[in-house]
């Protein structure tokens, strides 16, 4: 019978569903696994539906296993695919994951495109990286009174920690935070020190509100120059569109009225 | 000239932004730095666009003119000396806080510095090096900087500025010598290609000094571009190629951009005006032909010939190819070399990768090419998996090119049957005289 094992949608959760489905197939023998989020589960017939219990450790053994085995590059895709918002992306890691077992060098797995669920980690992986590439350029931060930077958007796909590190890098001595209004997370990062995720904490919307004096007139001074620096004579919005779809657009400063 | 007093940093930045557009090479790719975590700034190798304008143009860095004063008098340019234009400069100050300010709220991934030539070549130089310096070592930014040279500036100048930025450039104009003799009387080819070479020879010894001494300065370490001006002089694109090519091979520049030329003036030396707005796809379809030089192993003489000097309107330069060279296809996807996946219309050269890497482990099919994200629509009639071809066809071009036209897909604008240029009487480009290598920018 298959067996399938349900977890929260986050990554800890995902990494110890694949710890309990990894043994379930090469220690118990278990013909098929997979593996499901709490909350959105289409129940199958003929499954047996276990709980997984979540654990740091569990979580470290699988990123060992893949970085041993897989290799780094392989780390990253799984490790993206992992934040994306489809509903059997744990099913296409064990798939690739088994699948990498099969092959002479496991480390090539992710070029391994003609197997299905490889083809779909690949997929997801490139559909996050794309979500995460687009965010490092159209997020917007806000100078607020008390001199911290603040930005908020809504992502998709669960992005945040592929977005900090970047954001560290480039703004290491500044204090700066950026809320996930979709998944209600945020990082903070304080002036030469590393960010932290912060989870379960309410957003203190009057504070985020207020903006330094400085802060308008920047605003103001980047409408103008977004303004002039088109050319009328090749105007083209289907092509802006293209580049930059509505969505990314709502807390863009340009797009927002002064 | 009006004399302008005291203008707000606003009104500034209005009037030197307005001034700069016209410069094409926005990109802020080419360098990978982390910052060194004394001040602000990294650089990300394939680059970052910000935003997008209205006209579908990427906005990746504060683009602006130091100032729009100029003693020059280049026909197209809105800042020539002759036009009566407000007139402002920036201070060293107000640049680094407008870069420092857009940079932290990530408007911006640096800044792009042109300016018009105020007094003499040399004092504009000494002017934008004054700003960059003050960006660099005072502010501490670490972001990406591009800079122009401006024509006719001492070369040690340029030198000297060149350890400050990561990327230069100079602009060509045109690519033939009576073109900007003719537009640009002030600029020779001699001061354009001067400090072009200055900048080739100091990134290949950089090159060496970063090898031997740690720490060593890094001079222009995103390399240099150029950009050329579209449809203001009677140019064939063969010729705009062929001197791209050379820029490429002969001066190792990391881009050459082409700008559809946009009436602003009127001018007894200029096109006249015909209502039809910008040549955007005779621009678009140099951009194509670009890309097959810089990454799918084309020469010009190629894509183009003096036979047939000019783009066809309808199909990519690659089709069009294709569809003359009929007698190398199909191609079979399973055995090909990369080279020749290259020149498959449709085949990216990610894509072409990634079936060459595929491929190790087993044989691919056409399903399988379309999860890799192959345009099967162009695809299909010059691909076979495993010795078939996806749906019978006939290997004709008549065929193959009515098929490609049927397929729904929007023609670009322009393509409708109305072209770029003007009828004339003597609507043979080859008319007075033709291509003559000497002629072009690049040689000598």
């Amino acid at each position: 019978m298959k067996r399938i094992y349900v977890c929260r949608d986050e990554v800890t959760g995902l990494l110890s569903a694949l710890y309990d489905a990894w043994r379930g197939v090469v220690v118990d023998g278990v013909p098929e696994c997979g593996i499901r989020f709490r909350g959105c589960i289409e129940q199958e017939l003929f499954c047996e539906y276990t709980e997984v219990e979540e654990s740091e450790k569990k979580a470290r053994a699988v990123e060992r296993l893949i970085l041993r085995n897989l290799g780094w590059y392989a780390y990253k895709l799984i490790y993206q695919a992992a934040l994306s918002t489809d509903a059997l992306k744990g099913d296409a890691i064990l798939g690739a994951m088994l699948e990498a077992r099969k092959i002479p060098d496991s480390r090539r797995i992710m070029d391994h495109l003609g197997n299905a669920q490889v083809e779909k980690v690949f997929e997801l992986s490139r559909n996050v990286g794309d979500e995460v590439h687009r965010w490092l350029q159209f997020l917007r931060f806000g100078e607020l009174e008390n001199g911290i930077m603040f930005s908020r958007f809504e992502p998709k796909n669960r992005v945040l920690t592929c977005v900090a590190p970047h954001f560290a890098d480039r703004f290491c001595l500044e204090n700066w935070m950026i809320y996930d209004e979709t998944h209600q997370e945020y990082v903070v990062h304080e002036a030469g020190k590393q960010w932290v995720l912060v989870t379960g904490e309410e957003l203190n919307e009057e504070l985020a509100g207020r903006y330094s004096d400085g802060e308008r007139m920047f605003r103001e001074l980047w409408h103008r120059f977004t303004d002039s620096i088109a050319i009328e004579e090749r105007r083209n919005p289907g092509c802006q569109m293209g580049h930059l779809p509505l969505w990314y657009r709502k807390n863009m400063v340009e797009f927002l009225s002064v | 000239m009006r004399i302008m007093e005291e203008l707000s940093v606003m009104e500034k930045l209005e009037i030197l932004t307005d001034a700069a557009k016209y410069d094409v090479a926005c990109t802020s790719s080419g360098t990978d730095r982390a910052g060194d975590g004394s001040g602000i700034g990294n650089c990300v190798k394939a680059g970052l666009c910000h935003s997008f304008a209205a006209d579908g143009r990427c906005i990746s860095l504060l683009k602006i003119l130091f100032t729009n004063e100029c003693i020059f008098d280049c026909k197209y340019c809105l800042n020539r000396r002759s036009n009566d234009v407000p007139r402002t400069s920036f201070t060293p100050e107000e640049v680094c806080e407008l870069t420092i300010e857009f940079y932290r709220r990530n408007y911006i991934e640096g800044l792009f510095l042109s300016s018009g030539v105020l007094h003499s070549p040399d004092y504009t130089m000494e002017l934008i090096y004054s700003a960059l310096y003050k960006l660099r070592y005072e502010k501490r930014f670490q972001g990406y900087i591009h800079v122009k040279a401006i024509p006719g500036a001492s070369l040690e100048l340029v030198r000297r500025v060149g350890y400050l930025a990561d990327r230069m450039s100079v602009n060509l104009e045109f690519a033939t010598a009576e073109g900007l003799k003719k537009l640009a009387p002030h600029k020779t080819r001699k001061n354009i290609l001067a400090p072009m070479r200055m900048v080739q020879n100091g990134v290949t010894q950089n090159r060496y000094e970063i090898q031997s001494y740690r720490g060593a300065p890094r001079f222009v370490p995103a390399g240099q571009s150029t950009q050329m001006i579209i449809g203001a002089t009677p140019e064939t694109d063969y010729e705009i190629l062929h001197v791209a090519e050379s820029l490429y091979k002969k001066f190792d520049l990391k881009r050459v951009f082409y700008s559809a030329f946009v009436h602003l003036n009127d001018d007894r030396e200029l096109p006249a005006r015909t209502g039809e707005g910008p040549p955007l796809l005779r621009e678009h379809r140099l951009y194509q032909a670009d890309w097959l030089l810089r990454y799918y192993h084309f020469e010009a003489s190629e894509i183009l010939s003096e036979k047939e000097p000019n783009f066809n309107v309808l199909f990519d330069p690659k089709c069009n190819w294709a569809l003359r060279h009929l007698e190398q296809f199909p191609v079979e996807v399973n055995r090909a070399g990369y080279e020749m996946l290259l020149r498959v219309p449709g085949l990216g050269y990610r894509s072409a990768q990634r079936i060459v890497r595929a491929r190790r482990f087993g044989m691919l099919d056409f399903a399988d090419l379309k999860k890799m994200g192959v345009v099967l629509k162009r695809a299909m009639y010059f691909l076979t998996c495993n010795g078939r071809m996806m749906y019978p066809t006939k290997l004709e071009e008549d065929y193959i090119a009515r098929n490609l036209l049927n397929t729904g897909q929007k023609l670009p604008e322009g393509a409708d049957g109305m072209t770029y240029r003007q009828m004339s009487l003597f609507d043979d480009v080859r008319f007075g005289g033709g291509f003559h290598e000497e002629n072009l920018c690049v040689q000598g």
